[in-house]
């Protein structure tokens, strides 16, 4: 199911941060009122303020030199014990991969598809069990072998041991990382067939905020429904005054195309992609597709210049070529005037455009996601890169929480839950979403036991009786938990940024496509907004905790 | 008496708990010292007496159950008080897949050194470990005296005021540990402070200004070596290449005297003779302090 479109909005995101945040500091803070009381009588608290101040004189102190040495150490370590042969198995993969993968007459875009997945896929299942397994054993170890005694009696924080193996592994797996990136790479490159060379693309595409008009002309929420369950699309009728109307921010004439055609001089061109769907409340003419057209509106100059009406298509997009110099017809002075598209139509960088329905009767389907700008194309490597990058801030967020987990408890049992959150993080996230926001229908635990047990279906209200209304308030309180759980847990489908380049796209910055869910900058923020607090989580744990094994 | 006290204990006890905190082990009880700017310290005490507890309690690698500890007048907890300690642990806890160059590169960077002063320092503590032969081979590979040795070498990376030794000679060869007792005459002439442990008694007697002796986490003696080997009512004569008829006269001297030979043999290694007591007595009668000495300065505390 395709999530609806979201924007990024870094405000309440930090607030919600801080808010989590600080929640959780203060229940640690509770904690350990309670526990230093109990150890200390009527000392506990000064005991708490004595920690608390030293805590942050060493996070305020910390050592670059000392820091390095330590991330130096876990490199060390991990090249001389052979934590490296990871790249055996990564290389036989490749081997033996290419000769499975594609059939040679599927179509370009598919085979491209194919192999980028393949390459990422691979990359990614790699490299992160090998980093959980190195950030979940390696300071268990240490305390073990108790060669972490010789550390700590030398001017070393503890904050700095942390820093310093998280660091070293993240070094560790973006040395692996740039030699498998770099290696697919070339491997994608010449493995890709000649014909589907040509697919090797990154689009980038901007996307607009979408609005909608009523049949009548009124403002509207949504478009009309007809009768679809998927909401996904809003419908526009045929010959109304209905309009779906896409707003584009920040455009500059760099975001047009270069066209050339056929004994002419290349030109600039603004090239607007889009792909709506048809739904036809009768048969109508079946010769044709149903006709939609766009209006370039500038509602404070009261321009409206209606382009040429084009067909829809139901095998990919439409292409819609926009000139830079517009002539239309001036109502007011009966004359043809000329605009530019950028200096008189969209002088601020906003465009609207407002799509229509042609046939009486018809209707035309589309979704926020369904019309874009394409901008010029990047080479292949740009978006490619990007992704690989998500798979670094994901690999740095697997050795963050490992580490994290380590200080805590024993190897093995750090593995199983920093894998259990990663598992909880990437294929159960959405879910958990939903069943938070309440949209997953039929109710709680209790109540859809009861709904079985009745043979009820989840569509149907149940009788607001006493014993339904106790039980809708019982199910809520594992809501609760679920939320909090929600909240906590990495969504790793941030990080996850290879759907866009397999489907030929260039990876976002700022603001996540739909239908995908990632960004670069969302997932670098999601990076530091955990690695800070599991930071200062693993510097109390072995800080106030004797460094003894048991 | 000596001013300054480096290291101050009072009242420690530790008690080793369980995962559910169960008492498992008293391993330390109620112990109270001093140890001076300058002096060397020798900690004794049968296996299992709590020596290494209290060099693990001192450097803040465990938390006391009870009592106060305060190194170069700091809570044993602050890090800080590191910069000036020198720690050789029981067994040289080390990376075993570091080389002695990179092994003391890599403790110099702890102290926050300079590259330069590193190297300086590294050759320097190689050379006086006696590992020139073995500086660039992993640590996996050397002996236990030579990973001794190279213990010994990261301790003193730092130039420490105090020295921390825990058990110093164990693993090592005659020689070696001969240049050990060398070296920590050296440190003493440096005006360091060294507390070490240790079970070669005659080591302990060779270096050693002060000692206690531990039995099951409880200190039973405290003193100056010298004043608590002294024996009053006994008499040692040493001579070297004494003839049967010398001796012979000698023994009538003494006898007109109104004294009586005891026995005419070679010296034993006398503190030896009183380790072995104490842990006797201590067995015996256990609860007793058993001999009080005139160094304990810290019951007013
Ligand atoms: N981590 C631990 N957990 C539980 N008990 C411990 C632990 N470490 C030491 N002990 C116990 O504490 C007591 C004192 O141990 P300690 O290591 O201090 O003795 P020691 O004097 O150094 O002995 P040795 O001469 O053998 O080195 C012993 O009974 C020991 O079993
Ligand atoms: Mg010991």
């Amino acid at each position: 199911m395709l999530p609806e479109y979201v924007a990024f909005d870094l405000k309440s995101a930090a607030l919600q941060w801080l808010l989590i945040l600080g929640v959780g500091a203060s229940i640690a803070l509770l904690f350990a009122f309670i526990r230093s009381f109990a150890l200390y009588g009527t000392n506990g608290p000064n005991e708490v303020g004595r920690e608390i101040v030293e805590g942050s004189k060493d996070f305020l102190g910390i050592s670059p030199r000392r820091v390095g040495a330590l991330t130096m150490l876990t490199v060390r370590e991990a090249i001389r014990r052979k934590a490296l042969l990871v790249f055996v198995v990564f290389g036989i993969l490749f081997l033996f991969g290419g000769w499975f993968l594609t059939q040679s007459n599927d179509r370009p875009e598919l085979q491209v598809k194919v192999y980028v997945s393949f390459v990422l896929t691979a990359i990614q299942w790699l490299i992160l069990p090998v980093v959980l397994l190195l950030s979940c054993w390696g300071l268990p170890e240490d305390i073990k072998a108790r060669s972490l005694h010789t550390v700590v009696t030398k001017p070393a924080r503890r904050n700095e041991v942390v820093l310093g193996r998280m660091l070293g592994f993240i070094a560790v797996g973006t040395m692996v990382l740039v030699v498998m990136s770099l290696f697919g790479y070339v491997w994608l490159v010449r493995q890709v067939p000649e014909s589907a060379q040509s697919q090797l693309i990154c689009r980038v595409p901007v996307y607009g905020a979408l609005k909608w008009k009523d049949r009548e002309g009124n403002e509207a929420t949504k478009g009309i429904n007809t009768g679809d369950i998927w909401e996904f699309r809003g419908y526009v009728e045929g010959a109304t005054r209905g309009r779906a109307i896409w707003t584009f921010n920040n455009l500059t004439p760099a975001d047009m195309v270069e066209v050339q055609e056929a004994g002419k001089e290349p030109v600039e061109r603004l090239r607007v992609e889009s792909r709506f769907q048809a739904f036809r409340t009768y048969k109508g003419n079946m010769n044709r597709s149903l006709l939609a057209q766009i209006t370039l509106v500038n509602a404070a100059k009261k321009l409206a210049i209606p382009l040429k009406p084009f067909e829809l298509s139901e095998f990919g997009n439409v292409v819609t070529l926009i000139d830079r110099k517009l002539t239309y017809d001036d109502d007011a002075s009966k004359t043809k005037k000329t605009i530019d598209l950028f200096d008189d139509l969209a002088s601020d960088g906003t465009l609207t455009m407002e799509v229509r329905c042609l046939d009486a009767n018809q209707f035309i389907g589309m979704a926020q996601p369904d019309l874009f700008i394409r901008k010029p194309d990047l080479p292949f490597a740009s978006g490619y890169f990007k992704s690989i990058a998500g798979i670094w801030l994901m690999m740095a967020l697997i050795v963050v929480l490992g580490v994290t987990a380590s200080t805590f408890v024993k190897g093995p049992v750090a593995m199983i839950l920093t894998f259990f959150l990663l598992i909880l993080g990437s294929w159960f996230h959405s879910f958990l979403d939903q069943l938070v926001k309440g949209s997953v229908q039929g109710g709680g635990a209790i109540e859809s036991m009861i709904r079985i047990y009745d043979h009820k279906n989840p569509m149907v209200e149940l009788d607001p009786t006493a014993r339904n209304r106790i039980i809708k308030q019982i199910d809520k309180i594992p809501f609760f938990g679920l939320r909090v759980v929600s909240q906590i847990v990495p969504n790793f489908d941030r990080f996850t940024m290879s759907e866009y380049v397999a489907n030929g796209f260039d990876v976002p910055f700022t603001e996540p496509v739909p239908p995908y869910d990632s960004a670069l900058l969302p997932a670098i923020l999601s990076l530091a907004a955990f690695a800070f607090p599991c930071l200062l989580l693993a510097y109390y744990s072995l800080k106030l905790r004797e460094l003894e094994s048991k | 008496m000596p001013a300054e006290p480096v290291i101050q204990i009072r009242n420690l006890s530790k008690i080793y708990r369980d995962f559910w905190g169960r008492k498992k082990v008293r391993a330390l009880n109620s112990l109270s010292l001093d140890i001076h700017k300058g002096e060397v310290f020798g900690l004794l005490g049968p296996n299992g007496s709590g020596k290494t507890t209290t060099l693990k309690l001192l450097l803040g690698l465990l938390f006391p159950t009870e009592g106060e500890i305060s190194m170069f007048g700091k809570p044993a907890s602050d890090v800080s008080k590191n910069e000036r300690i020198g720690y050789l642990p029981e067994e040289s806890y080390l990376y075993r897949f570091l080389n002695a160059e990179e092994t003391l590169d890599f403790y110099g960077r702890l102290f926050d050194m300079p590259a330069a002063t590193r190297k300086e320092r590294a050759n320097k503590l190689i050379e006086l470990v006696g590992l020139q032969g073995a500086r660039r081979r992993q640590l996996k590979e050397y002996s236990k005296g030579m990973t001794r040795r190279i213990g010994l070498a990261q301790a003193l990376i730092n130039e420490p005021e105090l020295v921390m030794l825990d058990e110093p000679t164990s693993g090592l060869d005659p020689i070696g540990s001969r240049e050990m007792k060398d070296l920590i005459l050296k440190l003493k002439d440096q005006g360091k402070t060294v507390l070490m442990c240790s079970h070669f008694l005659a080591d302990v007697q060779d270096v050693c200004d002060r000692i206690a002796i531990l039995y099951q986490g409880e200190l039973k003696v405290l003193g100056k070596v010298d004043e608590l080997l002294k024996e009053q009512d006994i008499t040692q004569i040493r001579t070297s290449r004494l003839s049967p008829e010398a001796i012979r006269e000698i023994e009538g001297v003494i006898a007109r005297h109104g004294a009586k030979v005891d026995g005419v043999d070679h010296p034993t290694a006398s503190l030896e003779d009183l380790f072995l007591k104490v842990v006797h007595e201590s067995r015996e009668r256990p609860g007793r302090r058993f001999m009080d000495s005139p160094a304990v300065d810290a019951k007013g505390a």
